[in-house]
């Protein structure tokens, strides 16, 4: 809940909110509500009432127009997710790779339906619509990352790196044809490779790339 | 342009949309988020036609049909909405053929999946587009068998507006009306796809003209809370009259049932309020049916008011006068009296040989410029705007016709079936033009966040403001501080009003009030050749002052009689709020007080005589531009309550006198003589008054503001001395306010919601505290009543006595 | 008369010898991501070319020769389109890059973004020059984070080599006396990079623009079109991140090759797109007007298991029953809008004969609720409400034969009418599923249970 002590979030942060204040031309200042609202989210995990207000004031809109915006698209939270927020895509060429299936695994696995976070603030478990990874699917988004090709091995995987507080490492493929299995990249967390736990402290994704995923049949 | 629609040739101007060629036809299409004067958005997909164009070859001549050797007309592939299609030469649209009725069908068989059947529980049964479009376009059956989307259906939006999630149709009327008319954006879609609602984060939705949204939502999501579950449309008896709230001369609908007024709706008058009433307009009503009213003649017996007939009231009031000498009575009558009860009053006056005769409140400098009204289709489409004053309390709709003027549309012009149902110049966030609006006033009023310019001037200081920019027109340097804004911003401002074909000064009730400082604004009109618009304090302030209810002297104007008559005649007016004048009330030889309530005054009176208010009378007003416009009585119960006009014939019968001005009729015949106006025959929407003759009457100062003092009456959208008795709107405004910069209010350890009493010139008023940043250090700012017009007095917070503590906010 | 032998036949396979990749060069490469990757391979000096030796006209003109066509899903032809932009007046003008990347059985644009962020750069550079357009604004959708973080490197490293910011390929006055170019001030130009939040209908035009202006993204109503009033209300131009990167190689070799290659009506070369049980799914660039045999077989290595249908491009494209008629159409613009489908965005998905087909369009038709605005009537109660109801009680075993004809003339109600074409894109597949598989819905409807029985292909 938001209280309304919330020190404002752009408070400390000047630069950067002149900095996405500065990309749009003078008569744009609007263009900057959903940057704004980004860079509130990868923080917090939702953006509060009380960011809204914040935001709204910085851009010159009323709130009900601010929450007008950040309604209309899926991924802004009006409540926090979970540390690893699994979406998963359950689109027809993910479906037809067995997105159903992992979707039911992911129930299990977390004892989650789609629009549930778990207690503790671990999991939030989503389905979303098609991601673009359509040839790699089914796919799992962690937080920002991808993880494509999610077999039942790789979700037990990647469920052991999380429950043990990591952050998975992806492996993406670039698709098409010049692309095989031993060129699968490894990609690092967005941003580098810390996240922050919930309690604040920052742990380090591991290292190593995992080299039985992605690759073609 | 030629336009063929179901085999009917029109000749329409370029830029019609298709639609209104359809109505202009006498065919029909259905349509439900198109709304005259807002943007047209196409998004109802209800008004689908068949539409096609003749096209020209590469050489420009027209491709001809094979058979016919007509221009060949090539059918769009899609059926068209006709309310986002503009015509063109050669157009041909079709609204009858199988394919578009089966597309209407299947798009009132889709708004109807998710609309609830609650029509025989609904307030717009009867009344709903919906219900009339669904009957004459759809089916009849559903063949959606599942569940309808469950929303919360009694969800207050407001104080004054309930709101029906289920019932909405998505058709944006009000989101649009919020971003396109006042420009108050605190109602939008939340979600998206089949989940979208409308809400609100605004709290109490802020603004001054929310309950347009009940009218034209199409549906009964909106609906005004006044009325909630009182009646149904067809049992409700429509009476279209002139609002009296202020004197914009707003058209409004009193919509009344079994003798009560049960909702007040906005009226159309494209030249005036378009189809817009503010809250004040729409949601005070509510008094006229309080129970305190008084419904009878009331006779002083043995020092209790006993109840009585006109006849013998009028008998005792026809009797008492006799024993006082004519030129010591007063006549004083309230500015919202219509030009009939004016010649009521002078015939009265006449009779009775006084020339103590006023209307009150009236501003010093009288509301007639000598050099010719603005009008509000001009003030629509100036180019550059001056406000002093805060316009969108006092007369709501210059506010609005202000924000027309900053969008830059033109009015539109109007066809058989009204004004345009899709106007395709009108555009949806379309950028609005601050640059040419200046706002100035002694603290931060509402308007001034559209503006390109706001000056903050000391309080009082209208004149030297005005003297400082006729300074700076006649290229000298004004003194310092009197512009309240930069030097620069106050030349632009000069130089746009100076520039544009036409300029407006809007003129408020604190120029108003005081004579030099209304001669000022007038020079300073002359010197840039802006067009003054003075907002006159009541609904017929000008037509009272061009009938000549004035006094023939100072001495006897409103003020001068309170003090010099012996005895006095008030039509709703209540002086005695003051305690000192009570005192001199009381003393007089004769009081008659004409009133709707037991007033302060009435207790004080000798006769009280129950007044009709403005739905229950019949009558004309002229409003700020000089525009006479109709009044007429709503057939509600008010008891035995009459206008000036019955009263003044109940005066004649028991003096045996058959005066002018007692009754309507008599006293257009006298206007007919006296302005050469046949009100008879006023046309529909209303007519020129004529140019005020002769020297001016009145150019006396009734109230003359006081050069200084501590608080600051500012006027208010609501009717300030009633708002206690329109529940409504008083829990929608929380009460009248006394605002205090936060800094003040925390020295005195007030917070908001506290309810004080703090003598206001002598006045013990009771308000509510409201601390705001809007106002100045070291002011505070009270309401204006009809007693007490806007502008500067003492007030004595010293005094200030706390009646009730808010509830602490945790 | 002409005869064949004076008109080189184009190139339309893969298999030509003469065909060679284009857009997808880089991509699969490590560190092609990169400015010195792609410098090193030529880069920007298409850029060069068009900006220092062209003027706007001519590259205009040479786009137009290329017979590019859009290929975000319309393909409407990108000269003429660009050539709608009204004559210069002083206002800002501004070209978009559509990088919304949403519809099902799409994915070229990420890996264009995420392995060549400079050829979309220096695409949207050149367009930036022919329209005189010195803003660019980069819409990627919001799930595309790695793409996101490539652009948003890639531009800083654009900038920081002065092939971004002012005076881009600004010159010195070179030479003597009457040979001596005069400087040049070079271009201004430069990229907003901005970020969905998972919105489909963002893809749409104009409802990008809308949410690029912070506002809630409802498409607007078409005219004013973008060259009109776009962005901020100002003259803009759209195009798809396919387009943008095609450009880069038509004005580098010139609109007559890029011309060669393709079918009458549709010039080029392009990025498909393929899912679906095939052995090796991905993206593949051909020639416009390869069939979708040498796309499904040689290159994707064949059905992994029966087919019944594919659905040509993207799941907004009506399906086509899966023969060796069709397998042997090009896959082309005109084509495909002959067998009453379309090429949109070249996004083919295989449906496996295994696959119950109501429960392929019920996911359809979900995504489609899903992604409704919510705008206009037919789409809110009919896309997003009704008819996934409709396919929930099929699959519920509740279905009668009037549902069938129900849905049927609800799909009729939906075509044409709505505010965009977001209802079409989901009435179209379910009308082509009535038209090939009604079968599979009567059998559904007649025993209460699917024709095919739901069968698991998650990979262990
Ligand atoms: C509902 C809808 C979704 C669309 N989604 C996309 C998209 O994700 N990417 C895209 O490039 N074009 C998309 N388009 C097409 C665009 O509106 C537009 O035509 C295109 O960006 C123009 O670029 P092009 O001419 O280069 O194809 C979509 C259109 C509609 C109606
Ligand atoms: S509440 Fe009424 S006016 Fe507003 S969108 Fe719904 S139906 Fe339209
Ligand atoms: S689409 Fe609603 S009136 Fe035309």
């Amino acid at each position: 809940m938001d209280l309304p002590t919330l020190k404002p979030f752009f408070e400390d942060k000047p630069e950067l909110l002149q900095e996405i204040l500065d990309r749009y031309p003078p008569n744009g200042r609007r263009s900057a509500l959903m940057p704004l609202m980004w860079e509130v989210q990868r923080a917090e995990r939702h953006i509060g009432e009380a960011r809204l207000h914040e935001i709204a004031e910085i851009v010159g809109v009323t709130v009900t127009e601010a929450k007008g915006v950040m309604s209309f698209y899926s991924t802004f939270h009006e409540h926090p997710v979970g540390r690893f927020h699994l979406q998963v895509c359950r689109t027809l060429s993910c479906k037809l790779a067995g997105g159903d299936e992992l979707y039911r695994a992911l129930v299990e696995e977390t004892g989650l339906v789609s629009g549930e976070t778990d207690a503790e603030g671990t999991f939030s478990l989503q389905n979303v619509e098609c991601l673009g990874s359509c040839g790699t699917g089914p796919v799992l988004q962690v937080n920002d990352t991808y993880h494509e090709r999610v077999t039942r091995t790789r979700l037990a995987e990647l469920f052991a790196e999380m429950r043990a507080g990591r952050e998975p490492v992806p492996t993406r493929e670039r698709g098409g044809d010049n692309v095989s299995a031993d060129k699968a990249e490894r990609v690092d967390a967005p941003d580098g490779t810390s996240v922050d736990a919930p309690d604040g402290t920052s742990v380090d994704a591991p290292d190593g790339t995992s080299d039985e995923e992605g690759g073609v049949a | 342009m030629k336009v063929v629609v179901d085999g009917v040739t029109l000749d329409l101007p370029p830029g019609t949309s298709a639609i209104d060629a359809v109505f202009a036809a006498g065919s029909d299409v259905p349509y439900f988020c198109s709304q005259p004067y807002m943007s047209p958005i196409g998004a109802c997909r209800m008004c689908l036609a068949k539409v096609g164009a003749p096209r020209k070859d590469r050489d420009g001549s027209w491709i001809l049909d094979e058979e016919t050797g007509e221009p060949k007309i090539f059918w769009f592939p899609n059926l068209m909405a006709t309310c986002t299609t503009a015509v063109m030469d050669g157009m041909v649209v079709d609204t009858r053929s199988e394919p578009v009725k089966a597309a209407q069908n299947g798009m009132v068989e889709f708004t109807l999946i998710n609309h609830p059947l609650d029509c025989p529980v609904c307030d717009k049964g009867g009344a709903c587009e919906l219900q009339d479009r669904a009957y004459e376009y759809g089916e009849g059956v559903s063949r959606f068998v599942f569940d309808k989307r469950h929303q919360e259906k009694h969800h207050a939006l407001s104080d004054l507006i309930t709101l029906d999630r289920e019932r909405c149709i998505h058709c944006k009327r009000c989101v649009r009306y919020f971003e396109e008319v006042p420009g108050d954006e605190v109602l939008d879609f939340i979600e998206r796809g089949g989940h979208t609602y409308i809400g609100t984060l605004e709290e109490g939705l802020p603004s001054n003209f929310t309950g347009n949204i009940t009218d034209i939502c199409p549906v009964g999501a909106l609906l005004d809370a006044t009325s909630r579950f009182r009646g149904r449309n067809w049992e409700y008896h429509h009476t279209e009259t002139t609002s009296l709230d202020d004197a914009s001369g707003s058209a409004i609908v009193v919509d009344g049932r079994t003798g009560r007024i049960e909702r007040i709706k906005a009226g159309h008058h494209p030249e005036i309020n378009k189809t817009w009433i503010d809250d004040g307009t729409r949601f005070g009503h509510e008094y006229a049916d309080a129970p305190d009213r008084v419904r009878r003649p009331l006779v002083r017996h043995d020092g209790r008011l006993v109840e009585t007939d006109w006849a013998d009231a009028m008998d005792y009031v026809a009797a008492r006068l006799t024993e006082v000498n004519g030129r010591d009575v007063g006549i004083a009558i309230r500015a919202d009296a219509t030009l009939e009860e004016g010649v009521a009053a002078r015939a009265l006056a006449d009779h009775i040989g006084t020339g103590q005769l006023d209307h009150a409140p009236r501003p010093a400098g009288g509301v007639i410029a000598a050099g010719g009204q603005a009008r509000l289709e001009e003030l629509a489409v100036a180019g550059a705007i001056l406000v002093v004053g805060d316009v969108t309390e006092e007369v709501p709709i210059v506010d609005l016709r202000i924000k027309d003027a900053l969008r830059g549309v033109t009015p539109p012009s109007l066809f058989d079936h009204g004004a345009p149902i899709a106007d395709l110049r009108l555009k949806e966030r379309a950028p609005r033009h601050a640059e040419i609006l200046t706002v100035a006033a002694p603290l931060r009023v509402d308007l001034m966040r559209h503006a390109g310019r706001a000056a903050q001037y000391p309080a009082g200081g209208e004149r030297a403001f005005f003297h400082a920019l006729t300074a700076l027109a006649e290229g000298e340097t004004p003194a310092d501080g009197d512009l309240g804004m930069p030097l620069e911003a106050a030349t632009a401002a000069v130089d746009g009003l100076r520039k544009a074909e036409t300029a407006v000064v809007v003129l408020g009730g604190w120029v108003l009030a005081s004579l030099q400082a209304t001669e000022a604004a007038l020079h300073f009109c002359r010197a840039v050749g802006a067009k003054p618009m003075l907002l006159g304090p009541m609904a017929n302030s000008y037509g009272l002052e061009l009938v000549g209810v004035a006094p023939s002297h100072a001495r006897y104007a409103y003020g001068g009689m309170l003090t010099g008559a012996k005895a006095l005649i008030l039509s709703q007016l209540d002086p005695a709020i003051d305690p000192a004048v009570a005192e001199r009330l009381d003393k007089l030889e004769l009081l008659v007080v004409h009133a709707s309530f037991l007033t302060a005054t009435a207790k004080l009176a000798d006769v009280v005589l129950p007044a009709a208010i403005g739905y229950e009378k019949d009558g004309t007003v002229v409003n700020l531009e000089g525009r006479m416009l109709p009044v007429r009585a709503a057939p509600v119960d008010a008891g035995e309550s009459r206008d000036l006009t019955g009263f003044v014939k109940a005066f004649g019968e028991a003096a045996g006198q058959r005066l002018e001005g007692r009754s309507v009729k008599s006293a257009r015949r006298w206007l007919k003589k006296g302005l050469g106006v046949d009100l008879d025959a006023l046309p529909e929407h209303g007519g020129w008054a004529p140019a005020k003759r002769g020297p001016a009457r009145v150019a006396v100062a009734v109230h003359e503001a006081p050069a200084h003092g501590g608080a600051l009456r500012v006027p208010t959208m609501v009717r300030a001395e009633v708002l206690d008795r329109n529940p409504h709107l008083r829990a929608a405004t929380g009460g009248l306010a006394l605002g205090l910069h936060p800094d003040d209010a925390a020295a005195l350890k007030l917070r908001s919601g506290d309810e004080v009493t703090v003598p206001v010139a002598g006045v013990p008023r009771r308000l509510v505290v409201r601390p705001s940043e809007a106002v100045p250090a070291g002011l505070a700012t009270v309401p204006a009543t009809p007693d007490e017009p806007v502008g500067l007095v003492p007030i004595d917070l010293k005094q200030i006595a706390l009646e009730r503590r808010a509830l602490e906010v945790a | 008369m002409s005869t064949v032998a004076d008109k080189p036949a184009a190139i339309t396979s893969r298999f030509d010898p003469r065909y060679e990749i284009t857009l997808y060069r880089h991509v699969g490469v490590d560190g092609a991501h990169t400015l010195e990757h792609y410098r090193a391979r030529g880069g920007y000096r298409a850029a060069e070319k068009a900006l220092t030796e062209m003027t706007p006209t001519q590259v205009i003109d040479e786009v137009k020769a290329s017979g590019l066509r859009g290929r975000g899903g319309a393909g409407f032809p990108a000269g003429l389109k660009w050539s709608f932009m009204p004559p210069i007046d002083g206002r800002q003008r501004f070209i978009v890059c559509n990088a919304d990347e949403s519809e099902p059985g799409s994915f070229k644009d990420r890996y264009l973004m995420e392995d060549d962020p400079h050829q979309l750069i220096e695409g949207m550079l050149i367009a930036g020059w022919a329209i005189q357009a010195t803003i660019g604004v980069l819409y990627v959708r919001g799930e595309y984070y790695v793409a996101y973080e490539r652009m948003r490197d890639a531009i800083a490293e654009a900038r920081a080599a002065g092939l971004l910011g002012r005076g881009v390929f600004a010159t010195e006055p070179d030479g003597e006396g009457d040979e001596a170019t005069p400087a040049s001030p070079g271009f201004d130009f430069d990229i907003i990079l901005h970020r969905g939040a998972g919105a489909y209908i963002c893809g749409e035009e104009t409802a990008l623009m809308n949410s690029f202006e912070g506002l809630r993204a409802n498409p607007r109503l078409k005219p004013p079109f973008p060259a009109q009033a776009g962005v901020y209300g100002l003259p803009t131009t759209i195009n798809n991140v396919e387009s943008f990167c095609s450009v880069v190689h038509i004005v580098e070799r010139g609109g007559a090759w890029y011309a060669s290659m393709g079918t009458d009506d549709s010039k080029g070369t392009k990025l498909y797109q393929l899912s679906g049980p095939v052995a090796r799914p991905g993206v593949y660039e051909m020639p416009m007007g390869a069939t979708f045999r040498e796309l499904i077989y040689d290159l994707g290595g064949g059905p992994t298991e029966p087919a019944k249908a594919l659905i040509p491009g993207g799941s907004s494209t009506p399906l086509l029953p899966w023969s060796d008629e069709t397998l042997d159409l090009p896959m082309d613009y005109g084509t495909m809008a002959r067998v009453g489908s379309m090429l949109g965005t070249g996004g083919v998905i295989v449906i496996p004969e295994s696959q119950c087909m109501v429960d392929a369009m019920a996911n359809v038709v979900r995504f489609y609720a899903h992604e409704s605005c919510g705008k206009c009537t037919p789409c809110r109660e009919g896309v997003a409400t009704w008819l996934p109801k409709m396919y929930q009680k099929l699959l519920a075993g509740l279905g009668t034969r009037d549902d069938l004809t129900l849905m049927e003339e609800m799909v009729r109600n939906l075509r044409g009418t709505a505010f965009c074409p977001l209802a079409d894109a989901c009435a179209m597949p379910v009308a082509a599923s009535f038209q090939h598989f009604r079968n599979e819905y009567e059998h559904l409807v007649d025993h209460g249970a699917p024709k095919y029985p739901t069968v698991s292909r998650w990979a262990e």
